[in-house]
C-alpha cells in the first residue's frame, strides 16, 4: 500500500507519541497550518492531518495520525501504529520524564515493527533551552544506539520542523523502494506480506504414487 | 492523467463494494460461524456495568453544561447508534467520522483550541459508553473484513475507526487505576452497592462551595430546565399547528360551500334552454342573397 511504482504517489501513516505536554500537537499544526498557539485558529481538530509533498519529483501524501499520551491508554499503542511507516516520538527537553516515557516506546515500536518504520526522535521546545534536562549528547547518542535520528524542533519559533518531516519522508521513500526492489527480485514470498491479504495455495497433497490424474 | 484513472478505480470499487455488500449483508453480517454474537453481548454488558462512570472520571474536555456542546454530544451519540442500521461498510464508517466531528465541535467550543488525540479519545470514550451502539463488536469486525484496506489504513475515516476500536478495546480492560480509583470504590460501584454521584451528594450537601454533587445538581436541573423548555416549545408550536388545521379545515369546509354556492348562482342567472333547431337552409341567414349572380350551372362541351 505504501509502496509505488516511480510515477505513482507514495502514502505514507505516520504516527505521533508522545506525553501529555510535549507539544506534539503544536508541532504538527506548526507543521501542516502553519500555526501556533493562534487564537482565531479555525482548525477544527489536530488529531488526523495530511500534508502532500514533492520530493524529487515524486508524489507523497503524508498522513499524521496523533495519539493519545496518556499513561492510562499506553496498551492501546498497538492499535494505532500498526501499518505504520513512520513513528516520530517527541519529548520536551525540559522535561526528563518525557524523554524516558519516548524510550519505553522505541523499545515497543521495535518490538512490534521491527526495523520496517523509521524513528525520528525529537526535542521539542529549544526555545527554552535555558531550563535543559535532557543533555543533547545523550539524546542523539540514545537515538543513534536504536537507530533513529534525531531532531531538534521548536513549534513556537518554526525550527526544525520542515527538515524533520522532508528527512523522515526521505527515509520512508527509500525503505518503500528497497521493498520493492525486494518484491521485483522475486523474493516477495519471504518478503512482507503485513499490508493486504495474500492468498496461499494450500500445501500440495503428496499424490499417492500412481495415482490416477497426476499428470506428465 | 494518472491522478484521474486512480480516481475512477476508486469509485468503480466504492460502487462494487455497495453492491456486492449490501446483497451479502445478512449473510456476512454477524455470521452463526464466528462469536460475534456473544462480544456483542459481552460488550452490551459491560457498558451496562459501567453506567456510573462520570465525565470527570475519564477527564474528558468537555462542558456538557453549555448547550452547544450537549447538542453536539447528543448529535455524536445518534451518528454512533445509526452505525447498525447502515449495511455498506463505507456508509458505516462514515458515521463513525460524522460522530468523531461532533466530538471534536464539542471540544473546540469548550476549550477554544483544536482538538488533539489527548482530547479526541476520551471523549470517544465517554461517548460510546454513553451510546451503548447496538451490536458494537459485530459492526467493528464487519468494517474490518469487507472495507477497502487503504482506506482503513491510511485515510481520515480510518483513524476515527481505530480510535473507536481503541475506546472499545480500553472499555473491555478498564479497571480501578485507569480511573483514578481506588480498587475497593470500583468494586463497590461495579456491584451496584454505591453510585459515586449518591456517594458523593451524601458529602456534598452540608459543604458550600462547586462541590461535584452540586455541580452535577446543577447539570441535571439545568438539563432538566432545557427539557422542560423544548417541551413548552414543543406544545406552543402543536397548538400552532392544530389551530392551523382547524382553520384549514374551516376553510375548505367553506370554500366548498361557496363554490356550490357560486354554481347554483350562476345556474340561476343563466338557466339552460334547450330550443328545438329550427330547419333552415344553410344559406338562409345571408343578407344580400339577392344581389349575387345566379349559380354556375354545368355545361357540357361537345368534343
Amino acid at each position: 500500500m505504501a509502496s509505488g511504482g516511480s510515477g505513482k504517489t507514495y502514502s505514507f501513516k505516520v504516527v505521533l507519541l508522545g506525553e501529555g505536554c510535549v507539544g506534539k500537537t503544536s508541532l504538527v499544526l506548526r507543521y501542516c497550518e502553519n500555526k501556533f498557539n493562534d487564537k482565531h485558529i479555525t482548525t477544527l481538530q489536530a488529531s488526523f492531518l495530511t500534508k502532500k509533498l514533492n520530493i524529487t519529483g515524486k508524489r507523497v501524501n503524508l498522513a499524521i495520525w496523533d495519539t493519545a499520551g496518556q499513561e492510562r491508554f499506553h496498551a492501546l499503542g498497538p492499535i494505532y501504529y500498526r501499518d505504520s511507516n513512520g513513528a516520530i516520538l517527541v519529548y520536551d527537553i525540559t522535561d526528563e520524564d518525557s524523554f524516558q516515557k519516548v524510550k519505553n516506546w522505541v523499545k515497543e515500536l521495535r518490538k512490534m515493527l521491527g526495523n520496517e518504520i523509521c524513528l525520528c526522535i525529537v526535542g521539542n521546545k529549544i526555545d527554552l533551552d535555558k531550563d535543559r534536562h535532557v543533555s543533547v549528547e545523550e539524546a542523539e547518542s540514545y537515538a543513534e544506539s536504536v537507530g533513529a535520528k534525531h531532531y531538534h524542533t521548536s513549534a513556537k519559533l518554526n525550527k526544525g520542523i520542515e527538515e524533520l518531516f522532508l528527512d523522515l519522508c526521505k527515509r520512508m521513500m527509500e525503505t518503500a523502494q528497497a521493498e520493492e526492489r525486494l518484491k521485483g527480485n522475486g523474493a516477495s514470498q519471504s518478503a512482507s506480506s503485513r499490508r493486504g491479504v495474500q492468498i496461499v495455495d494450500d500445501e500440495p497433497q503428496a499424490t499417492p504414487a500412481g495415482g490416477c490424474c497426476s499428470s506428465g | 492523467c494518472l491522478s484521474r484513472s486512480s480516481e475512477c478505480v476508486e469509485q468503480v470499487m466504492d460502487q462494487v463494494e455497495k453492491y456486492i455488500m449490501t446483497r451479502l449483508y445478512k449473510s456476512v453480517f454477524c455470521p452463526e460461524t464466528t462469536d460475534d454474537e456473544k462480544k456483542d453481548l459481552a460488550t452490551q454488558n459491560r457498558i451496562r456495568a459501567l453506567h456510573w462512570v462520570t465525565i470527570q472520571m475519564l477527564c474528558v474536555s468537555m462542558d456538557e453544561e453549555i448547550p452547544e456542546v450537549s447538542d453536539n454530544v447528543v448529535k455524536a451519540i445518534t451518528d454512533i447508534i445509526e452505525m447498525d442500521s447502515k449495511r455498506v461498510p463505507r456508509d458505516k464508517l462514515a458515521c463513525i467520522t460524522h460522530c468523531s466531528k461532533h466530538i471534536f465541535s464539542a471540544i473546540k467550543i469548550t476549550k477554544n483550541e483544536p482538538a488533539s488525540a489527548d482530547d479526541f479519545l476520551p471523549a470517544l470514550i465517554y461517548i460510546v459508553l454513553k451510546a451503548n451502539p447496538p451490536r458494537l463488536q459485530s459492526n467493528i469486525q464487519y468494517i474490518t473484513r469487507f472495507c477497502n484496506p487503504s482506506r482503513l489504513m491510511t485515510g481520515e475515516d480510518g483513524y476515527y475507526f481505530t480510535n473507536l476500536c481503541c475506546a472499545v478495546a480500553f472499555i473491555e480492560k478498564l479497571d480501578a487505576q485507569s480511573l483514578n480509583l481506588s480498587p475497593e470504590d470500583f468494586e463497590r460501584y461495579m456491584s451496584g452497592q454505591a453510585s459515586p454521584r449518591q456517594h458523593d451528594s451524601d458529602a456534598g450537601w452540608p459543604q458550600t462551595g462547586p462541590a461535584p454533587s452540586t455541580v452535577a445538581t446543577n447539570t441535571a436541573l439545568a438539563q432538566l430546565h432545557d427539557n422542560l423548555e423544548a417541551l413548552l416549545g414543543l406544545s406552543s408550536r402543536q397548538e400552532n399547528l392544530m389551530e392551523a388545521a382547524q382553520s384549514l379545515q374551516s376553510d375548505l369546509v367553506s370554500w366548498q360551500e361557496s363554490v356550490q354556492q357560486e354554481v347554483k348562482d350562476i345556474l340561476e342567472k343563466y338557466p339552460l334552454e334547450i330550443r328545438p333547431p329550427a330547419a333552415s337552409a344553410i344559406d338562409a341567414d345571408n343578407v344580400e342573397n339577392d344581389r349575387l349572380p345566379p349559380p354556375l350551372t354545368p355545361q357540357v362541351f361537345a368534343g
